[in-house]
């Protein structure tokens, strides 16, 4: 009896849950609709274009005569001194301003994880910085490290008179990495805050009852457990050191044209490319230029990801603390 | 989802001092450098290129900010500045919720490979794909217009669709089954339901998106002329003396006036950032 009644009534209900499927799966495309066909005619059809235009020697009007010129920009570019340069200049600022961040901003974080009076007035003073706009930014530091009137070389004058480092020139990548950090600290430290927050007071606890000390148990509990937020903070941070490119060319001489070349101490590669497209017109160059730079931000990344398993700790459940 | 604050004492007196010392001079190097540019803005240019420097303007030269107001049509490139932000984060956040919302909530065929493309795009450079966007744009005439910002943002963000993916992962699944059992379609559901209790996700990543198109410098700078850009790339050398120096005290007031928006922006949206940002999980 009992089975003839469910045999019966089986086959209404697999209908019934496969037709809710089907309702769910058209709503899950029409909500992510507007996505797919952004990526598709923003995303698929630009790169596409521009892996194809990296084939050829088009300059912006030569469309009628183009050429088909193989792999040859890419091969250009390892023949490029100045490509060359402007790549290891990249690695050297990111390997600067990427463990620097990290490291302050984290700091910080901890400082400030700690039941402290005026926790959220030093909070949203040093997230300040991160909401304004770049080009502010770099103004508020230019005139700052000005070698005649900056304020800085003032404060060293009165230790040493008549001081006048020309810290924008000469200094150049050590300046472009103190902005970065100075505009940076406050999102990264949010970020952290975040992290920390969601780390069970109980285990800092037991470690200290046990009678860890402060540092013990940074270094065993607090840090092994960050790891998966520190692991995140590297992965962007080196993603975007590797792109710099609007600092590093408003921090050149405004006074000249706007696309100005900065310090050789910060031609970073994406100045470089982006010289060749706005600068030369050299479309073809200048985008194999930027699918080189995609390859290593991709390999760099990949490699970051493959050393997470020595020192990242997933199998500690944080979320569940949380709540 | 509210934060709690657990937090662990260590011996208080000493460590309470260091911290204290830690946090006043970051203070200091924080706060130096933008002292130094408001007291530098209320100076006289003279005053700004004299050497040795005096610290304190004579008389603070408010005229600087009615100057910063004048010298240029500053409303104007301001109005596009907000034009630009208002309409693209507006734009994103609603496309960029409704994509989050339809990978947290629905299961369907390639959802998951389409999930691995978003990851993916995260980390594509935006350079890699802004210059081929402008040459294809330059070649349907959409260049110098604002059409790239529409469609960008009616295109979702990666980022902004990923954090509302945790954020409503967050949400509990009980509230939907009731809506659905009472009939509710799936739009209702997303428009009565979620976003309402979204407004922290929605708060940040609107502030996400307008802050970052507000201070946008390059797409400005390469998409659009001189008449239609943007206050960011015109405080770059805009004001400038007859001789073509730049104005750089009357600069720095108008550089004060641009940033000011979005100071109050975010001391308006701060409480919900930080439980944007601890929500939905973009601490990795």
């Amino acid at each position: 009896m009992v089975t003839i009644y469910a045999h019966a009534r089986r086959p209404r209900t697999r209908r019934r849950t496969s037709s809710r499927a089907w309702r769910r799966a058209i709503a899950f495309y029409l909500f992510i609709g507007p996505w797919l066909i952004g990526f598709v005619l923003l995303g698929v059809i630009p790169l596409t274009l521009g892996f194809l235009t990296s084939l050829t020697n088009y300059d912006g009007l030569n469309l009628a005569s183009i050429k088909f010129v193989g792999l040859r920009n890419y091969t250009r570019a390892f023949a490029d001194p100045d490509a060359i340069f402007s790549f290891w200049r990249t690695l050297v600022w990111s390997a600067l301003n990427t463990p620097i961040w990290l490291l302050l901003s984290f700091a910080l974080a901890l400082v400030l994880n700690q039941r402290v009076k005026g926790q959220g007035f030093f909070r949203t003073l040093y997230y300040l910085p991160s909401v304004i706009p770049l080009v502010a930014t770099i103004w508020i530091w230019k005139i700052f490290l000005e070698a005649n009137n900056g304020l800085l070389n003032a404060i060293i004058s009165l230790f040493r008179p008549g001081t006048a480092v020309p810290w924008l020139s000469g200094y150049a990548l050590p300046s472009l990495t103190a902005i970065a950090v100075w505009a940076g600290l406050g999102s990264g430290m949010v970020i952290f805050l975040a992290g920390l927050q969601g780390i069970p007071s109980e285990l800092e606890e037991a470690a200290r009852i046990d009678g860890a000390s402060a540092w013990q148990i940074l270094r065993y509990v607090t840090i092994p457990l960050m790891t998966p937020v520190i692991f995140f903070q590297l992965v962007l941070a080196l993603i975007s050191a590797l792109q710099t490119f609007v600092a590093p060319l408003l921090l050149s001489n405004v006074s000249a044209s706007e696309v100005s070349s900065p310090p050789r101490e910060i031609y970073l590669y994406m100045i470089h490319s982006y010289r060749q497209i706005f600068v030369y017109q050299r479309f073809g160059y200048g985008a194999a230029l930027l699918w080189l730079l995609f390859i290593v931000i991709l390999a760099l990344t990949l490699l970051v990801f493959r050393t997470a398993r020595y020192w990242v700790h997933y199998e500690v459940e944080i979320e569940g603390a949380e709540r | 989802m509210i934060i709690q604050q657990r937090q662990f004492r260590p011996p208080r007196t000493m460590r309470s001092l260091n911290s204290y010392a830690v946090l006043v001079l970051v203070t200091c190097l924080i706060g130096l450098p933008l002292v130094w540019f408001l007291i530098t803005s209320l100076k006289q240019e003279i005053e700004y290129l004299a050497y040795p420097i005096s610290v304190l303007p004579k008389e603070p030269q408010w005229e600087n900010y009615a100057n910063a107001l004048t010298l240029i049509p500053f409303y104007k490139y301001a109005w596009n500045s907000l034009f630009l932000a208002l309409s693209f984060s507006v734009l994103t956040v609603i496309t960029s919720a409704m994509s989050g919302f339809g990978f947290s909530r629905f299961q369907a065929p390639g959802r998951d490979a389409l999930f691995t493309i978003v990851i993916a795009l995260l980390m594509i450079p935006s350079i890699v794909t802004v210059i081929p966007q402008f040459i294809v744009f330059s070649r349907l005439h959409l260049t110098n217009t604002y059409w790239p910002w529409i469609l960008w943002g009616l295109a979702a963000s990666p980022f902004h669709i990923f954090l509302f993916r945790q954020f409503f992962a967050s949400i509990p699944r009980e509230l939907e089954d009731a809506a659905e059992v009472d009939g509710c379609s799936p739009f209702r559901i997303f428009w009565q339901i979620f976003l309402p209790n979204a407004k922290p996700a929605l708060a940040t990543s609107f502030l996400f998106n307008f802050v970052g198109v507000w201070g946008d410098y390059f797409t400005p700078l390469i998409f659009l002329s001189d008449e239609k850009t943007t206050l960011a790339v015109k405080l770059v050398r805009a004001y400038t003396d007859p001789q073509g120096h730049v104005l750089i005290t009357t600069t720095l007031a108008a550089c004060v006036i641009y940033t000011l928006p979005l100071v109050i922006l975010f001391f308006l949206g701060q409480k919900y950032l930080t439980r944007g940002v601890v929500t939905s999980g973009l601490k990795g």
